[in-house]
């Protein structure tokens, strides 16, 4: 006799902080069969406040997952496994971890790919230490600032800072140190390096504990251009091209004395470091003119290498659609891709057909999608409108958002939520969204809770009870069961 | 001893070489040819190297530390080689070729407003005690390699254009070389579009400030449309084009497309604008634009609704041209209008070359002379267009080909109307003519004829100063009075018209009534009738021809008013320390001829309506409303994310362009 397949799937979302940290239990009828996670992360916390948490988790799992999801390398999808490095180490065995393509050090067109991002990061790094110095201590007084440049440089220094922190280690003297140590953690530790780098348009249905769940692998894209791209609908046209920064990055990787190669031109056009006599060196350091001085202007591109840095990285996300093979439900979990992750899957070379009419497999997958966890934590760029949304169509879609204003760089909230996305989301999903910590949450100047409430009223009494009696909620997660 | 005292012969030009559009158009076998040109600069001395009278080039990287070696324009070897060669690789040729294009620039708008072209002055830091209010700044400061970085802006408050180089990271490789560097101080496109942002900001400098959605895009749109037209005045690169397109320019062509080598570098399939068409990614070719009213009321990001007015304009060209044009392709044709298949003839290239070069220079003196009867804040695209037909209409008493249809008509293709408006033609369009005109005997009292007599010593000493130094330091006096020239203007207008609910109806400001109570604070100099605070700006003489000898003779400026509002309230605030700032403004055309206040051009502060009929005073509160909606909306925010997440509040502390410019 065929084991009996999965009829349901509890969802929890543990409740840390701005970031992805989810367990899933998959159930045949009333047997636990399959245990999966995805991600541990949060933007900030220490060991001791994160703690519950993930003890919980583990006592949930009962201390095993049959699959491990790591879906790409930020601290607000790692950063639990190195503060809680401890208790994962502890009585907590991993069958199988997943991550990425592009996360794998021996394939020959990700190697040389993930060393110059490395650079970049590196670079980023650099620029951020600049803008700390130049904003400390006396320089964060200088006098050729107003009262409000001063406070907009502190502010610019904070913000990049939020964006380094956010992708890489840096040591105790602020020095880059490569990948994030949660990342580290789960490749040499948790996954003993046993992992299988996914790609799209696998279609992995090889657990016998888990009968018939099909897991598509949609993103990251295979193409460098389509990772490239952060945005790119009507109006929403501002995409990153990494490239662009590289002759930005290599004036920063540099340093303070760079040698004359780092010059655009041949050393003979340079002038000599000590000639104080050089025409323009004595219009540009002449008195009185300080003002028209250009020395720390062009270190404000890091904030574009930033943003391109951040977006190259959520687009490097794994992005998984898990399938009930029976029913053909769809619980979507993409991580944090952006829009270039979104509109490749539609790309894909599917080895399958879709279920009804001609259409691409993966519009059929956004169409039977039930379960959304929504990419990038309720921000513009995470949820594409054309090529993802509004393909979600339907009646039974719950979304989960893993927005904390509690815990979040400041940065981050002039982004998330993104009303247009949270607007639809309520729309689509009849008010079932749900979001880490609607405290202070505000849509449009109306508190989140009550658009949420209000959506409400547009389910069916049968709706409503449905709902309810999925849904579960304590002070550390929130949990949805998704039906099979 | 000859009793005469000549003066040494210069020079009327300086010839120098470079490129017409930018460096990826020498490139490719089919533009090299033409895009190597001499640009012919007014002879100027340098006193100091590549230091002249408007500009002042330091080619300091900061980026690695270092100056570069500077290219001496009187070197005999520059001298007599029309300068250096185009070159990438060499530093001193990037300085020639900023030099050249900045100053082809100026002469243009020097041409167009037939006066001396001022920067914007510098504001002093009034925290000091004892600091004047404003500086005088001699020469725009040019950085060729300021930043690393698809990037190049104009910084107000160093008064000086920041270019940027990077790397290219094309969507294709044949494109353009990847990984090359892009410098954009080669691109004759990006150099006269930041010098543009410069002299605007001399002129109105209130313009960086997004009171509504065409605020900023104004700055870019008319920064475009400048540089666009200069490619009009380069003979081979127009007769080339104009062969190519047998004589149709609405095709596909290099003169209606700005940046090219810079686009394809960002990853574009071509130009970075391209006003006439556009790369179609799913038919894989250049379509042309079809225009409609859905650009202009959903696009916001500046550019791109800046596009809209580009295109606008550059539509209006079209249609001149090809009115120009039209006899000339029957007489070519025998009679049909269409011409045969295959190349046309030299001489009718030649022709037809002429026809655009002298549409294109009436349509871009046009759109610089319009700026000069624009209200001096919160600038919409409809307030341009009447001040486009205005300029005209004053100059041009005939207008044979249509001209000013073809603007109203290209606008309202796209869905761009001056507000308050019952109908759109030409006469309704201009503005309204005030000619609060007075009998030139009549003197003693009557205040307005106080101030023209003023206005009229003002233009007598102006006229014939021809430094700008000068020019500066007497406009100034006249503003702020001097023993020179006694009572200044501003101290004359509160001493004349505070009080007068007839001036603040015709300028839209609070001068009469209790100002105070919308947020408009004392001058607090006289002691026995307070006038109001207001500021003077741009003081200037227009004094042009026009093509049938019309003398236009008329003394321009803008007052601004700024009333301090309490953000909840939107009562007037006791201190200003947190606080909505909301602006008034008014542009006062006098004509020194007919010696009265011909036009008004108000974005008013109050509601005029009320001063006129109840002399009441309120505050205008659909300007108020409309402006609080556009800086409140989401949009504003979500828009350009290096401002979400690097910006206090989206505030860019005086650099409006440098993340605007960002790609």
């Amino acid at each position: 006799m065929p084991p009996s397949p999965i009829t349901h799937c509890e969802v929890r979302m543990y409740r840390m902080g701005t970031g992805d940290c989810f367990a899933l239990r998959f159930f045949a009828g009333e047997v636990l069969t399959f245990r999966m996670m995805i991600d541990c992360g949060t933007w900030q916390g220490s060991s001791e406040k994160l703690r519950k948490y993930v003890s919980d988790l583990k006592t949930y799992l009962d201390n095993h997952v049959d699959l491990l999801v790591v879906t790409h390398e930020h601290k607000d999808h790692v950063y639990g496994f190195e503060a809680c490095q401890t208790l994962f180490g502890q009585d907590f065995t991993v069958s199988q971890t997943w991550m990425a393509w592009t996360e794998d050090e021996t394939a020959p067109r990700a190697s040389q790919w993930l060393k110059d991002f490395g650079d970049k990061k590196k670079a980023l790094m650099l620029a951020g230490n600049q803008w700390n110095r130049m904003t400390a201590g006396r320089r964060g007084t200088d006098t050729r600032f107003s009262p409000f440049q001063l406070a907009a440089r502190r502010h610019f220094a904070q913000a990049l800072s939020g964006f380094t922190e956010l992708q890489f280690a840096a040591n105790e003297n602020g020095e880059y140190v490569g990948m994030l140590k949660g990342m580290s953690i789960v490749r040499n530790q948790i996954a003993n390096n046993k992992i299988r780098f996914c790609h799209p348009g696998e279609i992995i249905a090889s657990f016998p504990a888990a009968p018939g769940i099909r897991f598509y692998v949609l993103g990251p894209p295979t193409s460098w251009e389509a990772v490239k791209t952060e945005s790119g609908e009507d109006g929403e046209s501002y995409s990153h091209n990494l490239a662009e920064s590289d002759a930005f990055a290599a004036a920063v990787l540099a340093g303070d004395s760079p040698p004359a190669n780092a010059a655009p031109f041949e050393e003979r056009f340079l002038s000599d470091p000590n000639d104080t006599s050089h025409p323009f060196r004595k219009r540009y350091e002449q008195k009185n003119a300080e003002w028209r001085q250009i020395g720390d202007d062009w270190l404000n591109s890091a904030g574009s290498l930033a943003l391109r840095v951040n977006s190259m990285t959520n687009n490097l996300s794994l992005a998984l659609a898990i399938e009930f093979e029976e029913s053909g439900r769809v619980m979507l979990f993409p991580g944090d891709a952006e829009y270039g992750s979104w509109r490749s899957w539609h790309g894909i070379d599917w080895a399958q057909p879709a279920r009804s009419g001609d259409k691409h497999l993966t519009e059929d997958l956004l169409n039977r999608t039930v379960f959304y966890k929504v990419a990038h934590h309720l921000s513009h760029n995470g949820t594409a409108r054309r090529l993802g949304l509004e393909m979600m169509n339907h009646p039974d879609l719950v979304a989960m958002a893993t927005l904390d204003y509690n815990v979040i760089s400041n940065g981050w909230k002039t982004t998330m939520p993104n009303r247009e996305i949270v607007n639809e989301l309520l729309r689509r999903t009849k008010g079932r969204l749900i979001v880490m910590n609607e405290d202070q949450l505000e849509v449009g100047d109306v508190p989140l809770s009550s658009r949420v409430a209000a959506a409400k009223e547009r389910m069916t009494a049968a709706e409503q009870a449905a709902f309810d009696a999925a849904f579960a909620a304590s002070e550390l997660y929130f949990q949805f069961t998704v039906k099979g | 001893m000859s009793p005469y005292n000549s003066p040494p012969d210069l020079p009327a030009f300086r010839k120098l070489r470079g490129y017409a559009f930018d460096p990826s158009l020498s490139q490719t076998l089919a533009t090299n040819r033409i895009n190597n040109i001499v640009y012919k600069v007014a002879w100027e001395e340098f006193p100091e190297p590549l230091a002249g009278e408007y500009i002042e080039i330091v080619d300091y990287d900061p980026t690695v530390g270092r100056y570069y070696e500077a290219l001496d324009l009187n070197s005999p070897l520059v001298l007599a080689q029309d300068g250096l060669d185009p070159s990438e690789s060499d530093p001193r040729f990037h300085q020639q070729m900023v030099y050249a294009v900045t100053m082809t620039t100026i002469a243009n708008f020097e041409r167009a407003l037939g006066r001396r072209i001022l920067w914007a002055s510098r504001l002093l830091d009034s925290r000091k005690k004892g600091t004047p209010y404003e500086e005088y700044v001699p020469r725009l400061r040019l950085y060729p390699h300021a930043l690393r970085e698809a990037n190049a802006y104009y910084s107000p408050p160093k008064k000086a254009i920041l270019f940027g180089y990077f790397s290219a990271a094309p969507a294709n490789d044949t494109l353009i070389m990847p990984n090359s560097l892009v410098f954009s101080c080669l691109s004759h496109d990006i150099i006269a579009h930041e010098v543009t942002h410069a002299i605007l900001d001399g002129m109105h400098r209130n313009y960086n400030e997004p009171t509504n959605p065409d605020v900023l895009a104004f700055h870019e749109a008319f920064s475009d449309i400048v540089a666009l037209f200069q490619h009009f005045s380069f003979p081979e690169v127009l007769r080339h084009q104009i062969a190519r397109t047998r004589g149709n320019l609405s095709s596909q062509n290099l003169l209606g497309q700005l940046a090219q080598e810079f686009g394809t570098a960002i990853g574009s399939y071509g130009s970075l604008r391209d006003f006439i068409g556009g790369w179609d990614l799913v038919l894989q070719k250049w379509v042309p634009h079809q225009p409609s009213s859905d650009e202009y009321r959903t696009v916001t990001e500046p550019h791109a609704r800046g596009s809209i007015l580009v295109a606008a304009v550059f539509d209006a060209f079209l249609h001149i041209y090809d009115t120009r044009v039209s006899d000339l392709l029957r007489i070519a044709s025998g009679g049909s209008g269409v011409l045969p298949d295959g190349e046309i003839h030299p001489d009718l290239v030649n022709r037809l070359a002429d026809e655009a070069a002298k549409a294109a220079k009436h349509v871009l003196t046009m759109c610089i002379r319009a700026v000069d009867y624009c209200p001096p804040i919160d600038i919409t695209f409809g307030d341009y267009l009447r001040g486009l037909i205005t300029a005209d209409m004053e100059l041009v008493a005939d207008d044979r080909l249509d001209y000013r249809l073809a603007f109203i008509d290209a606008f309202r293709r796209r869905g761009i109307y001056p507000e308050g408006l019952r109908t759109l033609s030409v006469d309704s369009v201009r503005l309204p003519v005030r000619n609060i005109r007075l009998e030139p005997n009549r003197t003693g009292d009557d205040p307005m004829m106080a101030l023209i007599d003023f206005l009229r010593d003002y233009a007598e000493q102006i006229k014939y100063r021809n430094d700008r130094a000068e020019i500066y330091r007497v406009t100034r006096s006249f503003i702020t009075g001097s023993p020179e020239y006694e009572t200044g203007l501003h101290a004359r207008l509160g001493a004349k018209f505070s009080g007068s609910a007839m001036f603040s109806y015709i300028t839209g400001l609070a001068f009469h009534g209790d100002y105070a109570q919308v947020g408009v604070t004392s001058a607090g100099q006289q002691a026995e009738q307070q006038p109001p605070s207001f500021e003077i700006q741009n003081l200037r003489l227009v004094n042009r021809v026009g093509p049938e000898g019309t003398l236009t003779n008329q003394v321009v400026f803008s007052l601004i008013q700024t009333s301090h509002l309490d953000p909840e309230t939107l009562g007037p605030v006791a201190r200003k320390t947190n606080y909505t700032a909301f602006k008034g403004g008014c542009t006062l055309i006098f004509d020194l001829d007919t010696l009265s206040l011909r036009y008004a051009i108000s974005k008013p502060l109050i509601d005029q309506e009320s001063a006129h009929t109840t002399g009441s005073l309120q505050l205008n509160e659909a300007r108020l409303s409309a402006q609080r909606a556009y800086l409140g909306a989401e949009s504003l925010q979500t828009e350009n994310p290096l401002s979400q997440f690097f910006l206090v509040d989206g505030r860019t502390g005086g650099e409006p362009f440098a993340l605007l410019h960002q790609h």
